[in-house]
């Protein structure tokens, strides 16, 4: 294992970027250009997190860069205040700007958050224009240079060092953002939205939190730039640049990382090229290089429309803390009624799904819900579980009426359910979806993860996880890829992520599903091992066997409603629930 | 001679099998049932004779093998199949739907559509009120009147129904099932597969039973609906024997 060499990759980059900007006989051209690509990809860095991770496109990282830009140079040039105090304003303004702008624009989702950025983006450039507090289309001009102990950051070999040594921190802090309790909750956004918030994440903070990361980093690029070029102008700010920041992330490969850099230095070392040398094979005057680098783009996306990162190494898994002490549990629920639903109802438009729907379901008791397809059982279960609200009737959970409250705030209460149709995020491993599950019993906030003081917890949240792991007998495939397993041990997976929220409630929908008989029959022990340490247990279920044998009491759904209840046996000889299975006789 | 002739028809995914060496006939002017609770491979058997899965074993009909015949081919040879989702193109209307279902028989020219469209119509009255509605805006019901005129309007051999009474009333179950024994009057077979057990077979000449992706029972229908094995089938073994 080669885990501590990479760990500690920051210290040689660090003197890299320090030294080699000296280094005898080096070009000052290939330096102003490095600090380009350094200056391009925090921006980018930025982007992977949002774009790439999270699944949300951004056409306004530039107005970001304005804002962290402009705010330092008002600071320095205006008031002559130290340009290093600029950066916590820099960070301050394109951080409230990025609250404030996601705070209208991020409840869109797909194209049409891409096309609001683009909104706000042509927007802010136009208000950059024409606001005199920011001196119009002329810019601001004489801004002071960043000085420490006497060197002014104005050769670009200092400035250098300062860029890539602001990078290297800027990576680190976004690694480390994305290696935490919330960062799971970012690389969950895409594909797996409504399994987190069935585990407490408050999905519209995780968004927000990948803006404001992204618009952070944006900020830091943006004073950087207002103190080494020391003139900004509305122009590096407006659509154009942040479709090529855009552009830099997909190109180097969104989802990763290191991306941001390859593709940051990719753009920029190719555009410089094709203008140094298109115009000595075509002649000048053509624009040939944005011709010929649109040309390129189109063929690079051709062959890695993932970027060209995962081309060039192995995505590696990420190591995580093991061996942290066991969390604290949640009091097993008194005996009693768990789960109570009276007159449960849910209409689509005309279309009455469920109505009148009305059970019980103790402390250690397993009960089955069964019906005929298009019975409701889906839709009866959504509504407990908080997916999709009901239209009327009461569902009360440990004594709390839970009837319109959210899948979020209905976990809260230990109620813990897994999906029919599997909802495991593909990019992460076995066990990071299953530390999904414990996201309520954490409490480590983004910066914290950033500054590594979460260690601890997250030794404990991977602990528990790893037992859960254990519990339901996947403890050997805990760091595969999620989707890489057999459909059967998916939905195993997910009763190991339900379980790690210490739930008093498990709601389990089809579990049975795909699973082999030997498997069936653990699964089975399992639950009735739950069931003993007092867990109340609902199961959707079509495998008749498996539930029949398994339930302590039926409930069948058909067309909407409840036509019988009571014990396996007596359900199984009920004419109507035969009737149900089998139709009528027309 | 059958219609249809399928021996030795297995399918899997990523490695798990789904339907295992199925062997199954439908004659001429005959309805075939296969019923099975949900998950035995309905759906899938279904998928591989139109030529949607890959599939092993043969299938023929009208004598000819299928081995390699694309859906586009197996539906001009007479193969029409209305899938279990219906299938309809929401946002055009009724008429639109049909005409489409047409499609393969479009150079016989508008007189001949028309005299189609009546037809389906005459079948499916229902259908007639709703010509120029959006497919999106009809009931349950009426999406299945539709999703089987549609499939009517390319002139089958045989039609394949994939569970058309699902999410339906039973007073409309009845109704589409009626339209389907009138269907075997006209000539046309039907393979019906249902998990509404009872009245498929109810209007049936041969049954088979799937279960776990294998035919476990098959035979006479009137037979078949009296096997106490059917119950068992659908509810699972009697726990308290």
């Amino acid at each position: 294992m080669n885990r501590p060499m990479t760990r500690l990759w920051p210290i040689p980059a660090l003197l890299l970027a320090v030294l080699l900007p000296w280094l005898p006989g080096l070009p000052l051209f290939w330096v102003s250009l490095a600090n380009t690509i350094g200056l391009s990809a925090i921006v980018a860095t930025g982007l992977v997190v949002l774009t790439g991770i999270g699944g949300m496109t951004s056409f306004a990282q530039a107005s970001f860069v304005g804002f962290g830009a402009y705010a330092s140079a008002i600071l320095s040039a205006r008031y002559g205040v130290s340009p290093w105090l600029g950066l916590p304003l820099a960070l301050a303004v394109s951080g409230a700007a990025a609250l404030a702008i996601g705070a209208v624009t991020l409840r869109l989702s797909g194209h049409y958050l891409a096309l609001g950025t683009i909104a706000w983006s042509v927007s802010l450039f136009y208000l950059f224009g024409n606001l005199d507090l920011v001196g119009r289309n002329d810019g601001i001009s004489d801004i002071p240079p960043l000085t420490l102990g006497g060197i002014a950051f104005i050769d670009v070999r200092w400035s250098a060092g300062l860029i890539w040594i602001c990078l290297i921190a800027a990576s680190l802090a976004t690694a480390r953002l994305l290696d935490s309790r919330w960062g799971r909750a970012i690389r969950a956004l895409r594909g797996g939205a409504v399994a987190s918030a069935s585990f407490g994440v408050d999905v519209a903070r995780a968004r927000m939190l990948a803006f404001v990361h992204a618009a952070l980093l944006a900020g830091l690029a943006g004073w950087l730039y207002a103190h080494l070029q020391r003139a900004v102008n509305p122009t590096p700010f407006g659509l154009v640049a942040s479709i090529e920041y855009l552009l830099m992330t997909v190109v180097g490969g969104a989802a990763f990382l290191p991306g941001a850099l390859l593709g940051a230095g990719l753009v920029t070392l190719v555009n410089d090229r094709l203008q140094q040398w298109l115009p000595l094979l075509l002649g000048e005057g053509g624009a040939w290089e944005v011709i010929v680098f649109g040309m390129l783009l189109v063929g690079v996306l051709q062959v890695a429309p993932e970027g060209l990162w995962p081309h060039l190494a192995r995505p590696r898994g990420r190591s995580h803390p093991r061996g942290g002490p066991a969390l604290p549990a949640r009091p097993r629920p008194a005996p009693g009624p768990v789960l109570q639903v009276t007159g449960l109802r849910k209409s689509f438009g005309g279309l009455v799904a469920v109505s009148d729907v009305s059970f019980q379901l103790a402390a250690g008791e397993i009960l089955g819900l069964i019906g005929p397809n298009g019975a409701g059982k889906s839709t009866t279960f959504n509504a407990l579980t908080g997916v999709s609200a009901a239209s009327a009737g009461q569902i009360i959970v440990a004594g709390q009426d839970v009837t319109t409250w959210p899948a979020r705030r209905i976990a809260a209460l230990g109620v813990a359910r897994s999906f029919q149709h599997v909802k495991l995020v593909a990019a992460m491993s076995v066990i990071e979806n299953v530390v999904l599950g414990a996201h309520l019993r954490g409490s480590a906030a983004p910066l914290a993860a950033v500054l590594r003081l979460d260690r601890a917890e997250e030794a404990a949240l991977f602990a528990e996880a790893a037992r859960q792991l254990a519990r339901v007998g996947l403890a050997d495939v805990a760091d595969r890829p999620a989707t890489s397993l057999a459909l059967g041990q998916q939905r195993i997976v997910e009763i190991a992520r339900a379980l790690c929220l210490d739930p008093a409630l498990l709601l389990l929908d089809e579990p049975a599903a795909g699973l082999r008989h030997a498997e069936k029959q653990a699964l089975a022990e399992l639950l009735r091992r739950l069931r003993a340490e007092g867990m109340a247990i609902l199961v959707v279920e079509h495998d008749m066997e498996f539930v029949m044998s398994l339930a302590d009491r039926l409930v069948v759904m058909d067309f909407g409603t409840v036509i019988a209840e009571g014990l396996p046996a007596e359900v199984r000889r009920n004419p109507a629930v035969v009737e149900a299975y089998l139709g009528g006789v027309a | 001679m059958s219609l249809l002739a399928i021996t030795g028809l297995s399918v899997a995914y990523r490695g798990i099998p789904a339907v295992s060496d199925v062997s199954l006939s439908v004659a001429p002017g005959q309805i075939a049932t296969v019923i099975g609770p949900n998950g035995a491979g309905k759906t899938t058997l279904l998928g591989a004779i139109m030529g949607v899965l890959p599939a092993s074993g043969a299938v023929r009909f009208e004598g000819a093998d299928l081995a390699g015949a694309d859906v586009e081919s197996r539906v001009a040879r007479g193969l029409s199949l209305v899938a279990e989702k219906r299938e309809l193109f929401t946002t055009m209307t009724v008429a639109e739907n049909l005409r489409l279902g047409f499609w393969r028989h479009r150079a016989e020219g508008r007189e001949a559509a028309a005299r189609a469209l009546d037809e389906a119509y005459a079948m499916f009255p229902r259908l007639a009120e709703r010509r120029r509605q959006q497919a999106g805006t009809l009931s349950g019901g009426e999406r299945q009147m539709l999703a089987m005129a549609r499939a009517l309007m390319a002139r089958p051999r045989l039609l394949m129904l994939d569970e058309p009474s699902l999410g339906l009333a039973p007073l409309i179950v009845r109704d589409i099932l009626r339209t389907v024994t009138t269907l075997r009057a006209q000539g046309v077979s039907v393979l019906l597969v249902e998990q509404n057990a009872r009245a498929a077979l109810q209007i049936a000449d041969i049954g088979y039973v799937l279960e776990m992706g294998r035919i476990t029972l098959s035979g006479d229908s009137a037979t078949l609906a009296s096997d106490p094995r059917i119950v068992e089938l659908y509810l699972g073994a009697d726990p308290t024997r």
